[in-house]
């Protein structure tokens, strides 16, 4: 570790990490564009200038993001000369980006917006008309871009080239005519292209599924974890007036998934947004079903889904003891996603987590004909799929109903964006889930339903 | 007549100097052999003492020591890494045309030159990087390799000496930016000629990722000469702090436009008079770049500066290539200025946003001038954006190559083109040519 200066306050910094991430991890918020701590720095942008002074030597203007630091530097981020500099390079960057802000997506998240109120100048200089291009040039099935705002920061191009190593992007052209292409206009493709509309600074890669679907700043967001393979991505889930889920996004996490998502992980928004959904109108008396179905079959087979979370499934396996039977998750067999970057191929999230509890796992197909099924969480009757006709009689806690006539009783939970949990991921790190809107009226987590339904039994129990 | 020693040019009025036999009878490949099997042969230590000796200056438009350079590179004990010597002769600075001559007419000297500076960087192999539209160059290039290669010259084992060197050539695309010594590298490696941050610099982090030394191909050219006269003789001749004989390409408005090979010392005036047949048309000269369009302009009424590195400093301009771009007294500048400035906005490789959107707002500013649509305020926008644009502000030079003659001009001519802007019209209009992708 170097020993430097950042702003007045002596700190220590990773000598092999460019300067702008000492002055980020020091409360000196520097602007950036082009640079992005999971990218190779470029330092073309040009916006993160900062003054240093080194030694003896006169204080000069440096690129932080292709500064490293050095014993004894002493950076100052907020002096006069550093602001003038970089006003000035916004003055640049704003030459030629079209200033749609009420109509783009990305305003209220928009990098270049933020650093335009803090630092711009209320009024532009520039009397000619703007660069006139591509306004929504598709790029496949996930991105659109608009070759008008972008401001040529080159982290889209790096991130196919570094991250998912399959280069895709690249800056065509020369100069100001440069623009962000494919070659040969091919789409883009890969499980991972979600990400370069995370990575963009401006409003210029767009997600087609979000485009237009909300403003940013109407969005609640909640930091949560994502449920489409046991990799367990940290993400954050933003929901739109406590209504439709509208992005899952990546949430910065080093232990998991860094700064990236995949695509799958990104729109699984079909289970969260589906309507008809299980209500707890019904819940005391669906209970009472419950109970005495299992009071009749004390063989009942207990399965779990694999959503449910460690707090869920400890219960649920209290439970299961208690009635001397073993209790199982559902396990689906590898869903064929499974990339070297995150994705597992498994639809488990909490697999590691569940298995580690006590729970064994049962494949759909393993179920058989039970005379009474009890399924626990979330999807889990979508899951069993044909099995739960086989069944003779299904007591279901989930979110949607299965319109079978051996469902005896349902009962409704909460989404994986509805509770606050942990699942424990592939590699035994823990995600978090956060309750990103409230589940429908009257419907409560399994971790109040399992244990009324105990007492419940409880109760039949003594009774004569 | 002056009376001067002359070298550079002295064989490219030879017929057929191109070929190994006429460079041979003219002395060639003298200097290698005194280097590599002489009677008292040099180390590559030597070598680059001599160069250092002969205070010889790089050509290529920085003017940065030729022998310090070379000491950068690594001590090869501490450092085995392959090593290369990559010869920039993409010469497309507006102006310059003196590494052409060199190249076309007397290809031998350059391939023996990149010889020695290979063994004095112990390099095992030498890029020439030569522009595109240099067919002849490329062309003779080539052919004097061969040449060289066929009488074991060029390749393992050169003279039986045990010395082994390489000479590839790369013809450029059409990019000013490869000129530029981090693109070109990057333009050799087959990657987009985008200029590459510095630290590290090229002795540490040249050539695919190896120490590289780059030479402009005059730089190179002179090496033989120091190496078989000393560099004490190339020290004696010039002036301070500027040594040797320089190219001086000549062009705009003067009567014998060509590349001239002149001693340091003399006035821009004697060049312009006493070479170049003086101003044409017996007009005056109104300005004049002294080492093409990068540097700044300098006013007419300073034509008595010496044409090297330390004086022009004093005319707040430098010598760069030394391509001298005569104008006369009815050039318009906000026209000389909207042509240069289109230029380094269609050159421009669009990495850093000074440059990209820098380059094309001040060819913009200045063709509204220069077409009589100028607002009040223009003259104050170039200024302050020239200085949003320069010095060192981006990752290489280009910006600020876009960014000294404008803020020349403004300093020089402000009143030209503020009198542009009042009238609404170019006060001195000269026959317009429309180019395809003008504005």
């Amino acid at each position: 570790m170097t020993k430097i200066t950042v702003n007045g306050r002596a700190v220590e910094a990773d000598p092999k990490q460019p300067l702008i991430a000492a002055c980020h991890a020091n409360q000196a918020d520097v602007p950036t564009y082009c640079y992005h701590p999971g990218l190779t720095p470029v330092g073309s942008c040009r916006i993160c200038q900062v003054e240093v002074q080194q030694g003896t030597g006169p204080a000069r203007v440096v690129v932080a993001c292709r500064t490293y630091p050095a014993e004894g530097m002493v950076v100052q981020t907020e002096s006069e000369k550093a602001h003038e500099v970089r006003r000035e390079c916004l003055e640049f960057l704003l030459k030629n980006h079209p200033l749609d802000c009420p109509i783009c997506d990305k305003a209220g998240e928009c990098d270049l917006q933020d650093f335009t109120y803090t630092e711009g100048q209320s009024a532009g200089r520039s009397h000619e008309p703007r660069r006139p291009l591509e306004k929504r040039k598709s790029l496949g099935d996930v991105i659109v871009l608009d070759e008008e705002r972008c401001i040529l920061c080159s982290r889209c191009v790096r991130f196919f080239e570094e991250v998912t190593k399959k280069p895709q992007l690249t800056v065509a052209d020369l100069g100001s005519r440069s623009t962000i292409a494919t070659f040969a206009d091919r789409p883009l493709t890969g499980n991972y292209q979600g990400n370069i509309a995370d990575l963009c600074p401006v409003g210029a890669l767009t997600l087609k599924k979000f485009r237009f679907q909300a403003r940013v700043w109407n969005l609640v967001k909640m930091a949560s974890t994502c449920a489409e393979c046991s990799r367990g991505c940290s993400t954050t889930v933003e929901v739109l007036r406590g209504g439709e889920v509208k992005r899952f996004r990546p949430r910065d996490n080093p232990a998991v998934n860094q700064w990236w998502l995949c695509d799958t992980g990104r729109f699984a928004f079909e289970h969260v947004n589906a309507g008809e959904r299980l209500d707890g109108a019904r819940t005391r008396e669906s209970l009472a079903a419950v109970a005495e179905l299992l009071a009749e079959d004390p063989a009942a087979l207990l399965v779990a889904s694999p959503f449910c979370t460690q707090e869920e499934g400890a219960l649920i396996l209290g439970f299961a003891r208690s009635r001397g039977v073993q209790a199982y998750f559902l396990s689906p067999a590898p869903n064929g996603l499974k990339d070297a970057l995150l994705h597992t191929g498994d639809p488990c999230p909490n697999r590691r987590g569940l298995t580690e509890l006590g729970f064994a796992p049962l494949s759909p197909a393993e179920i058989g004909s039970p005379k009474t099924l009890v399924l626990f969480g979330e999807r889990s009757a979508e899951l069993c799929g044909t099995a739960l006709a086989r069944a003779g009689r299904v007591a279901l806690f989930d979110c949607h109903a299965a319109a079978l006539p051996n469902v005896a009783a349902s009962i409704g939970v909460p989404t994986h964006v509805e509770r606050s949990g942990t699942w424990i991921n592939i590699d035994g790190q823990r995600g978090v889930l956060g309750a990103a809107r409230p589940a429908p009226a009257g419907v409560r987590p399994l971790t109040s339903l399992v244990p009324e339904l105990a007492a419940l039994l409880r109760a039949q129990a003594v009774r004569p | 007549m002056r009376k001067f020693e002359t070298w550079l040019l002295e064989r490219a009025t030879v017929p057929n100097a191109h070929t190994l036999a006429v460079y041979k009878q003219l002395g060639g490949y003298h200097a290698l052999s005194k280097v590599l099997k002489g009677e008292k042969p040099m180390s590559p230590a030597d070598v680059v003492n001599e160069v250092k000796l002969s205070e010889l200056r790089g050509r290529g438009g920085a003017g940065f020591s030729c022998g310090m350079k070379w000491s950068f590179m690594p001590d090869p004990q501490k450092d085995p890494r392959p090593r290369y010597l990559a010869i920039n002769a993409d010469e497309s600075e507006p102006g310059t045309c003196k590494d052409r001559v060199l190249m076309e007419q007397d290809p031998h000297g350059l391939v023996e030159g990149a010889l020695i500076a290979c063994y004095a960087i112990r390099a095992q192999a030498a890029y020439i990087y030569v522009r595109g539209e240099y067919r002849l160059s490329y062309q003779r290039l080539q052919a004097a390799i061969d040449e060289a290669r066929a009488a074991n010259l060029v390749g393992k084992n050169i003279l039986g000496t045990g010395f082994s060197c390489e000479i590839h050539m790369h013809k450029g695309a059409g990019a000013y930016i490869c000129g530029e010594e981090t693109g070109l590298m990057e333009s050799l490696e087959g990657k987009r000629g985008h200029p590459r941050p510095k630290p590290p610099f090229p002795a540490a982090f040249g050539l695919w990722g190896q120490p590289t030394t780059v030479n402009n191909v005059e730089t190179i050219f002179n090496v033989p000469f120091i190496v078989a006269r000393g560099g004490a003789w190339h020290a004696a001749i010039g002036t301070k702090g500027s040594k040797g004989n320089f190219l001086c390409g000549v062009s705009g408005h003067v009567e014998k436009p060509g590349v001239y090979e002149l001693p340091f010392g003399l006035t821009a005036r004697q060049i312009i008079d006493e070479f170049a047949g003086g101003v044409w048309k017996g007009r005056k000269c109104k300005a004049w770049f002294p080492g093409g369009s990068s540097c700044a302009l300098v006013k007419g009424e300073d034509l008595d500066v010496v044409l090297d590195h330390d004086s022009l400093k004093t005319k707040g301009s430098s010598l760069g290539t030394a391509a001298l771009i005569v104008m006369d007294d009815q050039t318009s500048i906000a026209r000389v200025m909207e042509i240069i400035a289109r230029f380094y906005d269609h050159e421009s490789c669009g990495q850093c946003s000074q440059c990209r959107e820098g380059t094309q707002w001040l060819s913009q500013i200045f063709h509204r001038i220069a077409t009589g649509q100028g607002q009040p305020d223009d003259v104050a926008t170039l200024e302050s954006l020239a200085k949003g644009m320069a010095p060192g502000k981006t990752i290489c030079a280009l910006s600020d190559a876009a960014a000294i003659p404008t803020l020349s001009a403004v300093r020089l001519f402000k009143d030209e083109l503020l009198e542009c802007v009042k009238q609404k019209r170019d006060t001195l209009p000269y026959p317009r040519v429309e180019y395809a992708g003008a504005h």
